[in-house]
């Protein structure tokens, strides 16, 4: 599994935010991209993922293992992505949260991969609490389970730790970090933060002029 | 002192008028005569279906067009626009509308023109049809509008709104479709938040009397209306029955809610189970929601110009599409006989002002966590069937010597006016950043010119719109107009009621229009005026 960028670029009302570059993940590679705030570092994920909303405009091609996304809906990328906020579902319990994105399938194995998530996540028998019953660690948890149950073939992390304190901070980035290595997935990951930086790992920086540089 | 003037107005002028109404009905619901009498009245129990009837398809019907429209235009480029043309379309009364709508669909009207012609009309039983199917569609395609601007607001207002854009943008990455999406993410919590719109759209459809006078059936009419013709009779044995029927009908309203909230509730599971299945790929209706939302723009347009055409038709012989010649007579008439839209027009700007200084003053002197008890009044005094609230009102007015007043036919409109005002203000007023208040105290500035130069210009557009709901609401009150004026104070509404059933249709058409244009006009200045210069 690689995540491959060729030539990808965004533009704001016609003016280049970021210009073209290239960028290759491999399989449970997790690279930084860092940068000042509206230099498109989220617009860079938005357009990996699909949804790229106007005025902002981006060019290039995205390939996931060996497939061209560009002309996928969102929904077909499989791609799956971590925000900001966790953005649980308030209207449906932790476990219907987790079996959202899960692929269909016999119920009975469907809900054992529920309990597994939630016993790997140290939620077992949260199942039917509501998300706002849970503490921010928890529903951060719940967020990547629920991520990672839909089998995506690449990650995206959008500041995923921004609102957390600094001590739960380290933990559920430990906790991310472990889970996405571990299956292989390539991961890009947008932070303000050195400290969120995987040990090792590569980390790409925006320029003033748009330019994606290592850095 | 001050924090208890706010709520004191506002008890005396809206909330003590209303739950006195309400006291005054007690004695009847337990006359045990009027109640025998209602049992046995030979049209109660067909009259009563057919509320039901009317009231809970044409909800049903407005919510799945209003659902299919949303979803088909959540997030598209038209979305903006079409939260335009709703608010254009709320303009439009429900009386105005009934009124053109019957002149477009009658067997002489112009549907019949264009689809069928020939030299006689057709023997179609379009308008006041047994079933109330013409009452069911004039009631669909005027609450359209108003159940899409509640969803539009709650898509694309406040934090809601924003996490709602979230939580798409996770279920797309989880592989779901935007129409799985729209059904197991946004749908789900739009309805829990479009309940009371959805009430207040019922039980008006179940229980209005003008629309049902005008277009609904009549062998037998709706129970309403039934209620409506008792409460009307001077034979007071009559009555009591109205009053009993009105209890009756608000009762049945009741059990069809608690009927629908429990097959909800008992839905749960199933619902849980369609939520969590897991990722589709189903896409959205969009070819039917612009269908849908093209046809109901079309008919709001054309009963718009079919009025505009028949106010200035003489005469328009079967069955030519357009009248032959034109005359402005009978707005000639309606200008030497304008006496009901001055009462109108002076009655809606007084109700909706005052409305306005008392929500305002409640709002200022009271914590917002007493607004529950202001807002649940309100959404109280417009869940329940108005003609309920007003039978009570005639009898309180009787009592004080206010039916046939100004006085009493003020306080009388003053109750949904109020009702609207502050539901409309309530969300904005509250929202108003305190920081602002905050720094106009650091500069001194004393509650009244921090409220004069700084929260009143800030909150312009919300407060300029309340009012003009307010006068919209006021100007198209017929229930209370006919009932409380008892017939000494002539209003817009009721002269039109009356011509509707007569036949000078182009005289019906002025009267209809003008019913539609102040609205329109105080919308139109309230949208100008509102727009914030600081921009």
């Amino acid at each position: 599994m690689a995540l491959i960028l060729h030539q990808a670029s965004i533009a704001l009302d016609g003016r280049p935010l970021i210009r073209p570059f290239d960028l290759a993940i491999a399989a449970g590679e997790i690279v930084t991209l860092m940068g000042p705030s509206g230099s498109g570092k989220s617009s860079l994920l938005a357009l990996i993922a699909g949804d790229l909303d106007p005025p902002f405009e981006g060019h290039g091609q995205i390939e996931l293992d060996g497939t061209t996304l560009d002309t996928l809906p969102p929904e077909r990328r499989n791609i799956g992505r971590l925000f900001q906020d966790d953005l649980l579902f308030p209207h449906l319990t932790v476990g219907e949260n987790l079996l959202f994105g899960m692929p269909r399938g016999d119920r009975a194995v469907r809900g054992k991969m529920m309990e597994m998530a939630l016993k790997d996540a140290g939620l077992e028998g949260f199942g039917n609490r509501a998300p706002h019953t849970l503490s921010g660690g928890q529903r951060a948890r719940v967020a990547l389970m629920r991520a990672l149950l839909a089998r995506p073939a690449a990650m995206l992390l959008d500041e995923p730790f921004n609102k957390l304190d600094a001590e739960l901070r380290e933990t559920i980035r430990g906790f991310v970090f472990s889970h996405i290595s571990d299956r292989g997935i390539p991961c890009l990951l947008v932070t303000h933060d050195r400290a969120d930086v995987p040990e090792g790992g590569r980390v790409l920086a925006i320029t003033p002029q748009g330019e994606v540089r290592h850095d | 002192m001050r924090q208890l003037a706010g709520a004191a107005l506002m008890l005396l002028l809206w909330a003590l008028p209303v739950l006195a109404a309400l006291a005054m009905l007690l004695p009847g619901a337990i006359d045990g005569e009027a109640w025998a009498a209602l049992l046995q009245h030979p049209q109660l129990w067909p009259a009563l279906a057919l509320s039901l009837f009317t009231g809970s398809v044409s909800a049903l019907l407005a919510l799945l067009c209003t659902l299919i429209i949303a979803a088909g235009f959540y997030r598209s480029r038209y979305w903006a626009m079409l939260q335009q043309v709703a608010a254009a379309g709320l303009a439009l009364p429900h009386l105005a509308f009934a009124i053109g709508f019957g002149f477009l669909i009658m067997p002489s009207g112009l549907m019949a023109r264009i689809l069928v012609g020939g030299e006689q009309p057709p023997q179609w039983v379009t308008t006041q049809d047994p079933l109330g199917l013409s009452l069911v569609a004039a009631l669909v395609l005027k609450e359209v509008p108003f159940l899409f601007a509640m969803a539009w607001s709650v898509l694309s207002k406040g934090d809601a709104a924003g996490h709602l854009l979230g939580q798409s943008r996770a279920a797309a990455s989880l592989g779901h479709g935007r129409g799985s999406i729209w059904l197991r993410i946004v749908q789900p919590q739009l309805l829990k938040r479009m309940a009371w719109p959805l009430v207040i759209v019922f039980i008006y459809g179940a229980s209005a009397v003008d629309m049902a006078l005008v277009i609904g059936p009549t062998q037998p009419p709706t129970l309403a209306v039934v209620v409506w013709q008792d409460l009307n009779d001077a034979d007071l044995a009559h009555n009591a029955r109205g009053v009993a029927g009105a209890m009756f009908l608000t009762i049945m309203l009741a059990a069809v809610l608690l009927l629908s909230f429990s097959f909800i509730a008992l839905s749960k599971r199933a619902r849980a189970r369609f939520r969590s299945a897991g990722p589709s790929r189903l896409g959205l209706p969009k070819r039917l929601a612009f269908s849908l939302a093209a046809m109901i723009i079309a008919v709001t347009l054309g009963v718009t110009l079919l009025l505009v055409l028949m106010s200035s038709a003489p005469r328009w012989p079967w069955p030519v599409l357009l009248p032959p010649n034109h005359s402005l007579a009978a707005w000639e008439t309606f200008h030497h006989a304008s006496a009901p839209l001055w009462a109108s027009l002076g009655l809606s700007l007084a109700t909706s002002l005052t409305a306005l200084a008392l929500t305002v003053a409640w709002f200022e002197t009271r914590p917002p966590q007493h607004d529950r008890w202001l807002l649940g009044l309100a959404l109280a005094a417009l869940a329940l069937p108005q003609i309920l609230i007003v039978a009570g009102q005639y009898r309180l007015f009787l009592l004080a010597g206010l039916s046939g007043t100004w006085a009493g036919l003020f306080l009388a409109h003053l109750t949904p006016v109020v009702a609207y005002v502050a539901i409309v203000l309530a969300g904005p007023y509250r929202a108003f950043d305190i920081r602002f208040a905050k720094v106009a105290q650091s500069l001194k500035a004393g509650p009244f010119r921090m409220w004069r130069l700084v929260k009143a210009p800030l909150l312009k557009g919300p407060l300029v719109m309340a009012a003009a709901v307010g006068f919209g609401v006021s100007m198209v009150q017929y229930v209370p107009a006919q009932m409380i004026a008892a017939g000494r104070i002539q209003t817009l509404p009721v002269e039109a009621v009356t011509l509707a059933s007569g036949g000078n249709r182009a005289l019906t058409a002025v009267y209809a229009l003008m019913l539609a244009l102040p609205p329109l006009i105080a919308f139109s200045l309230a949208a100008l005026a509102g727009r914030p210069r600081w921009r």
